[in-house]
Parts: C-alpha cells; structure tokens; sequence
C-alpha cells in the first residue's frame, strides 16, 4: 500500500538561525514506517541537515530517540506511523535543545 | 577551526559496558579520568542491547556445585577452537565471579534462589548452567555501570563526543581527538594512558542485530596510530536475528530459549521442519546449519528461517511469561514497533553480523604494542578466539574492563603527561578539514557507507572465498578515491553529514583489513568459513592472524603463536 507521510518538523541549529522555525516534508512510504525510520528516509533522502539521534541502541531500550510526537513523548524507533498520517515533531523537555530534534538530556 | 585541549590521567573511549568499567577501575586507583561516548553512557553502543546472560562461576554459589574457573576456562578455550591467549581467558576465567559481585553493588539486579545463590542459565557449551541472569538484561546493566561512573568525581563525562584519531608524540599514544557533537568543536585530549573500549563494529554489515553506529572507528584509529590488529576474520554471526518486517529488522531473538527448560520451541524451514536439532549446539555450528538451509532454497519469503514457539507444548501463555520474564524489552519492542507478539506468530529470522572475535591485540594487561596505549571489551582481540559462548561478551566487558582501567592507571602513575607532536595534531585536524573544503563534485557520505556495507555483506558474509574477498577488497580501493570527494555543505554542531564523512573514512580501514585477514587465514575455522579452503588446518594455522600499517594502506599480514598456559591442543 502508498501513501505519503505529512511531517511538520521543528527546525532550529543555532549555529544559523536566529530563530526556530517549522519545516514540513511529504514522505511517500509503501508501508508503515516507525518515526525513526521516517527521520532517516528525511535524512537520507530529503534533506542531509536535519539533525536527530543515531548514536542510540534502535531497538527500544535507550529512550534517548525519545521526541515529540503530536504534543507527546514516544520512542522514535518503537513507534510506528499510519499510511497518510500527519504529524508535528518537536523536542522534547528535559535538557536544552542542540539542534532541531536533539536535546542534551539533563538526566540521560 | 580552533581546537580546545583538555588534560587528563586516563582517557577512555567509550560508554559501554567494558569504558564504565574501565574508567570506574582506573578512578578507584586514583587516576582522574575523561570518558567519552559517542551518544549518551549506558545507552549507545551495543551493551545496551545485549540479553540478560553474563557467565560467572560460582558454583555452590550458584546452581551447579560442580562448576569452577578451571571449566570455565576450559569451555572457553575449546569454543573458541583454541585461537584464544590464555593469558587473557585466564583473567575472565577467575575474575568473573568478583566482578558480578561488584556489579551487584553497583546496583545491578540478579535473579536469586531463595537461599541466596545465583540462579544461572544454560546456554549451549557451558558444561554446567553458568550464565547469571540480569532482570531486564543488557539495558539495565548498562545504565546502572553509568550511574556508578557519574558517583566518581574523579571521572569526567564528555557526552556526544565522536573520537576519530589517537595522538602520538613520538610513537606514543597520548590521548585523542575528537569531534563535540554539542558544540561542532573539534577537541583534544591529552593523557598519560588511552584506554580503547569502543567495542565491536558488527554494523560494518548491513545486516546486523547492533546498532547501526559501530562501523568501526575504534580499530580503525587503532590501526591508523600503528597498533597490531588480531584475528579479525572471526566476526561472529548470530543465527536468529529479524529479518522481517524492516521495523524491527536486526532485533535478536535467542535460539537459547528453545530449550525444554524455556519456550520449548523449534528453528524451521519454511515448510515448518526442525532444523536444529537438541541439546542446541554451539554458535558457530548453529549459524551454518542456518546458513545452509537457505543456501538450499528451503529458506522463508524474505530470506530466513522460522523461530517458531506456536506449537511449543507448554502453550501460548507459558511462552509467552518466559519471553516476557527473560527478554522483556526486545519482547515488547517488536510489539510496539511492528505489532508482533512472539509467542503467537513465527517470525522470520536469520544470520546476522553479531560480534567480532578479534580486535586490537593485547597481552593480559590490555597493553598494545604501542605505549600509552590499552584496549578492552569487544574492540580488544585474541581471547575469544574463532568463536564465542553466550554469556562470554558481558563478562569481558566486566572482567577485562576492570583489568585494564587498573593497569592504564597504574602505569599513568608512573608517567610523565607528554604532548602530542605538532605535525600529528595538524595531521589529524586535516582529516576535519579535508571534507569541509569546498569541492565541486557532491558525493554524500551515508551512500559511501551504504557502498561498504553492502560489500561486507556480499563478499564477507560466514561463508567466503577468496575470489569474493579479492572483489571485495577492489570496491573498498575504489571507494577510497570517491571518500575524496566528499564535501560538507552543512555547518555546526550536531552536523550528522561531517560524522557520517569521518566515519566512512575509518570504516573503509576497518573493511580493508578485515576483508585481507579473511583472505589471509586460508583454512576454515570457528566462524570463519573459507568455501575453497574447507578443513580445518591445525599445523598451519592454529595461530593469530596480525594485520598491522606499514604506509599509505599497506596492510602488512603476518602469524603469531597462541598462548598457551593450561590447557593445549591435544593433538600435538
């Protein structure tokens, strides 16, 4: 099954700009991808400055992938997205923010 | 670009398992430490992936009074088909049991029987049930081991730091530089000893049941600085990891639980037939049997085999309480990310790049043949030998983690700070600098790295040959000449394009000589399997293989003598 993945991701490196912003991205998928896996195809495929943690475990146990999805807190690589879904992704609390969706965790 | 020095006894690299408690050692003998990990301690790396089995002998302490260090030793060197020093198996042999209780005291949780001994695990070739059990498995140790690092004021915690070189002052080792991911700043570290705990670098494969991140930095710089490397040829796959679906692709699912005592259930072809037989053999042996039958074409739709627990006698809700009680976050984590519930379904697994055998080599106190210079954990060498027991990793990290931060600190007791030569600062600064220089071709790194990775898999797969080898070997050559055309657009910290660069750099050393040490070793061995050298050759090649820099990546391969001390080979 197609479809495309509406994300509206929060944007901000503060090496350049002067302030956060949002920048939003239609992600075709053919099935449904976790939100870390929608960050690489970004990443990858879309747009090589998006910044968001890869020095994690990928498989659930690490929480440092942890960002905001819609408002609240998941596990980017345990959480899967629906076909056609639209989404916000924005960092989460807990530390200040490094780059768009990197926090530097107080307690992590 | 500037660079910031900082200054320091002990440095180590890594955040892991074996880095905690390398630095926690080196600490508690009064040396001030800089730890440095790549994300943050205790949950990057592979440590925190692994399952809950860590061997220890403790005998009447634990569940079979029979066991000792001498069989642990002995079950040791005879899976790791006598390649392993046995200087080294000698210290993970009797220092297991001591290091558990240190873990204990840190925090970490074990599985006990009322009277207070250790409740263990069997795991194929352990002679008696050895494998302690920790609740919630690897994640939990390693978060505990990094909490224990934060109470030590003497050990500074540099988070997010990406180390790329070792210094040098006159052959030397003297510290590191690295890039802080934080501030986009490049930094030095100068110390008296370097202690490398990067851990293993599985995901040089593009199939593989670690984190993406471990393509091989640590023996790369290693090798670059002029350290011998051993026995790289013996990367271990593991025989069950997900193959699909792509969500959750990699996660492992233990073949070790399909014992009576466990889930009780079967490995299968797709036709549904067991295909591994009990008692479960070894991991070498199991991964070819695996191997094999998808060679064969009675593999599964996407390429594997079945872990099957459905028709498990014990029932569904049986299954389901051993997958929830003994792995419970990977159980759970293939249900929240892929909806799949392990003990209603059978998922297709198969071999997937696990762990590496050898590393930087070392002699029994983590010293390498250059000064200044240790190493322990999965990224430390020739103890494991061809293969390696479950439960085997963890506790090296432990036993060896500890060895070594004492001896580096020991030793940095006795030395004088001295700086890294100026031309090696600039040398090293230049690899930084090389890919933000504007140039006009636009390759991208992440593909570079896909190009690797995809060589790996196809020519350095368990079963090789040397044609395959020598192909292989001729991408990565070609691949040297496109890493210079990489050129960053992207500025400042956190800049993931610039990482990616300097890790193709390195993995591209890591893929050459481990590509030469298989095509090196021509004979077939533990988890090395040569299709047009088959047999095992015990009076030609029951040794080491060293890989070591002689110029401009001229990989120079050699033998080296076993160590020997309790036990040797029978047959001479």
């Amino acid at each position: 099954m197609n479809g495309v993945i509406k994300a509206k991701i929060y944007r901000f490196n503060p090496d350049k700009d002067k302030e956060p912003y949002y920048k939003n991205y239609e992600i075709p998928v053919d099935r449904e991808v976790t939100v870390h896996e929608l960050l690489s195809i970004i990443h990858r495929d879309y747009d090589g400055t998006l910044a968001y943690r890869t020095f994690k475990c990928y498989k659930g146990m690490c929480s440092t992938c942890i960002v905001k999805l819609n408002g609240q807190s998941v596990r980017s690589c345990a959480t899967p997205l629906k076909i056609d879904s639209e989404i916000t992704l924005e960092p989460v609390k807990g530390g200040r923010v490094i780059r768009d969706l990197v926090v530097d965790f107080d307690k992590m | 670009m500037d660079v910031k020095n900082f200054v320091t006894d002990v440095v180590v690299i890594g955040g892991g398992g074996a880095a905690c408690r390398a630095a926690i050692e080196a600490s508690e003998r009064g040396m001030n430490c800089i730890m440095v990990d790549k994300g943050r301690p205790g949950r990057s790396g592979a440590t925190p992936c692994a399952l809950w089995s860590i061997q220890a002998p403790f005998g009447p302490r634990g569940r079979d009074e029979r066991d000792s260090p001498e069989q642990f030793f002995e079950d040791m060197v005879r899976a790791g088909r006598f390649i392993g020093d046995q200087n080294i198996t000698e210290i993970v042999a009797f220092t297991a049991c001591d290091r558990i209780l240190d873990m204990e005291r840190y925090g970490v949780k074990f599985k006990k029987y009322d009277d207070g001994r250790f409740y263990q695990t069997p795991m194929p070739g352990q002679t008696y049930p050895r494998s302690t059990f920790m609740y919630e498995n690897g994640q939990h140790m390693s978060t505990v081991l990094a909490e224990e690092v934060s109470r030590h004021d003497s050990i500074e915690v540099f988070k997010d730091f990406f180390a790329f070189s070792l210094l040098l002052n006159d052959g030397r080792v003297v510290g590191i530089m690295g890039l802080d991911m934080l501030s986009g700043d490049v930094l030095t570290i100068n110390a008296k000893a370097t202690v490398l705990a990067t851990g293993g670098y599985t995901s040089l494969w593009g199939f593989s049941d670690n984190p993406p991140t471990l393509t091989g930095d640590g023996v790369a710089m290693a090798y670059r600085a002029g350290a011998e490397l051993v026995d790289l040829e013996f990367n271990q796959y593991y025989g069950t990891d997900v193959i699909w679906p792509p969500s959750v692709r990699g996660t492992v699912v233990l073949y070790e639980l399909m014992i009576e005592e466990f889930a009780n259930g079967e490995i299968t072809d797709r036709n549904g037939t067991s295909i591994i037989d009990k008692p479960l053999p070894i991991r070498d042996e199991a991964i070819k049997i695996i191997f094999n039958v998808i060679r064969e074409g009675r593999g599964t739709e996407h390429g594997g085999v079945f872990f099957d627990t459905t028709k498990s006698p014990k029932g569904e809700a049986a299954v389901r309480d051993v997958f929830d009680t003994m792995t419970p976050k990977h159980y759970h984590f293939l249900i929240d990310a892929a909806g799949i519930d392990l003990a209603k379904v059978p998922l297709e697994v198969a071999p997937a790049s696990h762990y590496q055998c050898g590393g930087v080599y070392i002699n029994e106190r983590g010293e390498s043949n250059l000064p200044g210079f240790y190493a322990c954990g999965e990224c430390a060498g020739n103890f494991q030998g061809a293969n390696r027991l479950a439960g085997s990793a963890l506790c090296d990290t432990q036993t060896m983690g500890a060895q070594v931060g004492g001896c580096a600190a020991d030793d940095a007791k006795k030395l004088d700070l001295l700086p890294p030569d100026k031309k090696n600062v600039k040398d090293q600064m230049d690899i930084i600098q090389s890919f933000l220089s504007d140039k006009k071709s636009t390759q991208r790194p992440i593909f570079l790295k896909e190009e690797i990775l995809k060589a790996m898999d196809k020519y350095v797969a368990p079963f090789r040959d040397g044609k395959g080898l020598k192909q292989g070997l001729g991408i990565i050559s070609s691949l040297r000449d496109e890493i210079k055309k990489i050129s960053i657009p992207d500025i400042g910290r956190y800049n993931l394009e610039l990482r990616e660069a300097v890790e193709s750099l390195l993995a591209l050393d890591a893929a050459e000589v481990t590509i030469g040490s298989a095509l090196f070793r021509e004979e077939s061995r533990g988890h090395h399997n040569r299709t047009d050298f088959p047999e095992t050759d015990n009076s030609n090649w029951r040794c080491h293989t060293i890989v070591v820099k002689k110029g401009d990546h001229q990989a120079a391969y050699s033998k080296r003598d076993v160590i020997y001390t309790r036990l040797k080979p029978e047959d001479k």
